[in-house]
């Protein structure tokens, strides 16, 4: 090797792409989306077409005007993110909320910082809380299940004026989600385990049987695609288990302390988007720390301030706000828990192994 | 003088009087090229009239200010130069500040809370240290006049773009800020728009403030290269 | 930017005393001295300036509070200055709170109260007028910090959300009624914000228990309480 080329490190490589990566998160994310868009019906299903679409064409445009080559669009990564911000959408939500968020995650989200791999906030939950500091009252207006075909639900017509034309859904249709109802009862006076026995199933919980976003109410589908996930090494294991625990210590903690104020673990696991985050969002590689050190610190923060700020905080749910923080802390997160080089130790001196051979040397010599 | 990419770069040489007015409007910009005085820029323009409001008593004091600290220079020490203009500064701030709630007090009502904030407004002690500590007295209010308007202007299109989105209107409640004759400028852009909320909020100043730049920063490239094509000359401000 | 120079050629009669500014200018007496008189000046401006609009301020505040008090309290109902008459009335669950007295011909018709309650952004400051009985004559917020656009709507300016309150006394409706819809009482919330009509209607329903607590207190004897 002459000197003036670069030296090349033996590197295996592993086939993964980031192609590869979008796609197989995306079929990760196929059963939790069905199961929701069978859940809540036609208007469910033009939101997520549209936001999905949405997200596409916006890249399009992005890189056409940035003089990008289009076929960078292929690789996924918006198609992923118009598709996890559409699980996070209330599923009635009218048309441009979703399209709008599209936008907004794409463009501001995303390609403003530079395009794949450059941006700090995760895309689709900047558009998320966006929209939700926007247009507070669609973002909190949430549908009942109504499953296909079942009595009563919205026929295609009926889902495309609701999602086009703004068509109020009709009395019963709507209601609060599992936070929003336990924080709105437990401001009068009532106690956390008495609301949960009148308001709260576990198991229809758990199966995604209750209001709340598009994807994010079934528990049990959203943990077998994590698993699969976990399995194929796409996603790390450290920050869904650091932030799972991070909620559900404290949480059943709190329930032993005061069970009259504060709701179990169980509860907060199958309520709210807790899984889609933990599995799905904080997960994301671009914005998360890179050492296994930094993504416990990581999945830790996230869960901590989900906790915080669902049982204190204004807000009921708070996932996309927890993802936000700590994507802002990782960049610091990253400085401080630097993973060890290889032959050296955390600090960046050679190991002993290295110093002694070095020394073995310089005796070989003599 | 040099080339750059086949066109001559040219230092504009000298400057007329009024140019310390003209180039304070949009090449010297405080705020879009300064970067000075974000703090009431973002904090106030949750609507046109605030904006104006703001920019016309900022523009007012810049004046003032400008006037005095330019006609003593010859006698400001550099070692105290900062907590003299400071001084000279926040009280004629107060003076306009006690002047309004006295006689204008329709207008102190809408503006009141940002007069007080004018001292803390870094356009106003970085045209003294920058401008008036070494120009006469007619420049530098020259200069102050024009970074006051070019001040105000920018508040009024970042207050003008955040209240359409936000609120749907443009310039609501200018009557108060300008009196009974000016109704007619209170318009209502987009009937019955609920409006995205975003907008009005912190984050919105920051949004709109970023697009305002990209966009002088577009206009500024075209300009440029619009002229390298027909003359071959790239002038550069001194 | 702008560095050129554009001071006039100095004459040279003014050279040497330009130099000896400059002399001087270098001295820390010099600059201890230039600081205290700038300062004296601008203090005695601000002195003066005081001097010619305090009065003029005076009147004009008063004015704005008079203008905020007659919207709750009707100025036929009274021929007293409930402004001069203020005081601060001691309570155990509120602390002190700013009581505004009506009279006519010497007799308490109407109290102004001044309450705060903690809303979505920071306080809220009401002012809520009520009459002997306990009814609402009137309520407007003197200053919040919500979400414009959204929880604004308190603001009379805005929407006549606050003037339903007049005529509402701690029994109409009972009590179960003084809260938002969202928590099982009467009034509505608004699109988009719960918090900030809750807190403006525990102000009130605060206010209105104050005065049932004091009812005797504030419409007995007058003297008895001190200002």
């Amino acid at each position: 090797m002459t000197p003036d080329q670069p030296a090349c490190g033996p590197f295996a490589h592993d086939r993964s792409t980031v192609n590869r990566l979008m796609l197989h998160v995306c079929l990760a994310l196929l059963p939790a989306s069905l199961f929701g868009l069978y859940l809540f019906g036609w208007p469910a299903i033009n939101l997520w077409l549209l936001t999905c679409a949405a997200a596409l064409l916006s890249e399009a445009v992005c890189l056409h005007l940035l003089g990008q080559p289009l076929r960078r669009l292929l690789d996924g990564s918006a198609l992923l993110t118009g598709w996890l911000l559409a699980l996070s959408l209330p599923p009635w939500a009218p048309w441009w909320v979703g399209v709008g968020g599209s936008v907004f995650a794409i463009g501001i989200g995303k390609q403003l910082y530079g395009g794949i791999g450059q941006n700090l906030f995760n895309p689709a939950m900047l558009a998320r809380v966006a929209l939700l500091i926007a247009f507070p009252l669609q973002m909190t207006s949430w549908a009942l299940p109504h499953p296909l075909g079942a009595a009563g639900t919205p026929d295609f017509l009926d889902g495309l004026r609701i999602t086009f034309a703004g068509a109020a859904p009709l009395d019963g249709m709507s209601g609060a989600t599992a936070l929003g109802n336990l924080k709105t009862q437990l401001t009068l006076q009532r106690s956390a385990s008495d609301i949960l026995a009148s308001d709260f199933r576990l198991l229809p919980s758990l199966l995604g049987y209750s209001g709340g976003s598009l994807g994010e109410t079934s528990t049990l589908l959203l943990l077998l695609g994590g698993l699969w996930l976990l399995a194929l090494r796409i996603v790390h294991w450290e920050i869904p288990l650091a932030m799972l625990l991070a909620v559900l210590l404290p949480a059943a903690l709190a329930q032993q302390i005061d069970p009259l104020r504060y709701p179990g673990a169980l509860y907060h696991l199958s309520s709210g988007g807790l899984l889609l985050g933990a599995l799905f969002i904080a997960t994301d590689p671009v914005t998360s720390p890179v050492s296994r050190v930094g993504r416990l610190i990581f999945g830790g923060g996230c869960g901590l301030l989900v906790y915080l700020i669902r049982t204190w905080g204004n807000f009921p749910e708070a996932v996309a706000f927890a993802v936000l923080f700590m994507n802002a802390l990782s960049p610091l997160i990253d400085r401080t828990c630097r993973p060890r080089a290889y032959g050296r130790n955390p600090r960046g001196k050679p190991l002993v192994a290295a110093s002694w051979t070095r020394r073995a040397k310089e005796v070989d010599k003599v | 003088m040099s080339h750059c990419g086949g066109a001559q770069i040219v230092v504009r040489q000298g400057k007329r009087p009024w140019q310390y007015f003209t180039d304070a409007l949009w090449d010297y910009n405080v705020a879009l090229v300064q970067m000075l005085a974000l703090c009431p820029a973002l904090a106030v323009t949750t609507s046109a009239t605030n904006g104006l409001g703001m920019g016309l008593a900022t523009t007012l004091v810049l004046i003032i200010s400008n006037a005095i600290i330019s006609s003593l220079r010859h006698v400001i020490s550099p070692e105290v130069r900062n907590p003299l203009m400071i001084g000279i500064i926040a009280g004629v701030v107060t003076l306009i500040d006690m002047a309004m709630n006295a006689w204008t007090h329709e207008l102190y009502q809408v503006l009141g809370l940002f007069i007080a904030l004018i001292v803390t407004n870094c356009a106003v002690l970085g045209r003294a240290e920058a401008f008036c500590l070494k120009h006469p007295v007619l420049p530098s209010i020259l200069d102050g006049a024009g970074s006051g308007i070019g001040f105000t202007w920018v508040l009024v299109l970042i207050g003008g773009i955040r209240e359409i989105l936000g609120s749907g209107t443009l310039f609501a409640q200018a009557s108060s800020l300008l009196g009974v004759h000016f109704q007619w400028l209170e318009l209502t852009v987009l009937p019955g728009f609920q409006g995205i909320l975003l907008a009005i909020l912190p984050p919105g100043a920051f949004i709109a403030l970023g697009f305002l730049l990209a966009g002088k920063r577009v206009l500024d490239r075209r300009r440029a290269e619009r002229r390298i094509k027909t003359h071959g000359e790239l002038v550069v401000l001194p | 930017m702008n560095s050129e120079q554009t001071d006039l050629p100095v004459p040279p009669e003014r050279e040497a005393e330009a130099s000896r500014l400059a002399r001087w200018r270098s001295r820390v007496a010099y600059q201890g001295l230039s600081l205290g008189l700038v300062c004296a000046l601008v203090a005695l401006a601000l002195l003066l300036g005081d001097h010619f609009t305090r009065d003029a301020i005076a009147s004009r505040q008063q004015e704005d509070q008079l203008a905020t008090l007659r919207q709750v309290l009707p100025a036929r109902l009274y021929d007293n200055d409930p402004l001069a008459e203020a005081f601060r009335l001691q309570d155990a669950e509120l602390g002190e709170v700013e009581v505004y007295p009506a009279r006519r011909g010497g007799e308490l018709v109407a109290v102004a109260l001044r309450v705060g309650t903690l809303g979505y952004g920071g306080p809220i400051v009401q002012l809520i007028a009520l009459d002997n009985q306990g009814r609402i004559l009137g309520v407007r917020v003197l200053s919040h910090k919500e979400t414009p656009g959204l929880a604004d709507k308190i603001e009379a300016a805005k929407s006549d959300w606050i003037t339903r309150f007049a005529g509402l006394s701690l029994g109409n409706p009972p009590l179960a009624g003084w809260a938002v819809q969202k928590d099982g009482g009467q009034f509505d919330q608004f699109a988009g914000a719960t918090i900030t009509p809750r807190a403006v209607v525990k102000g009130i329903l605060r206010a209105l228990q104050l005065h049932a607590r004091h009812a005797g207190k504030l419409a007995g004897q007058p003297e008895e309480v001190q200002p």
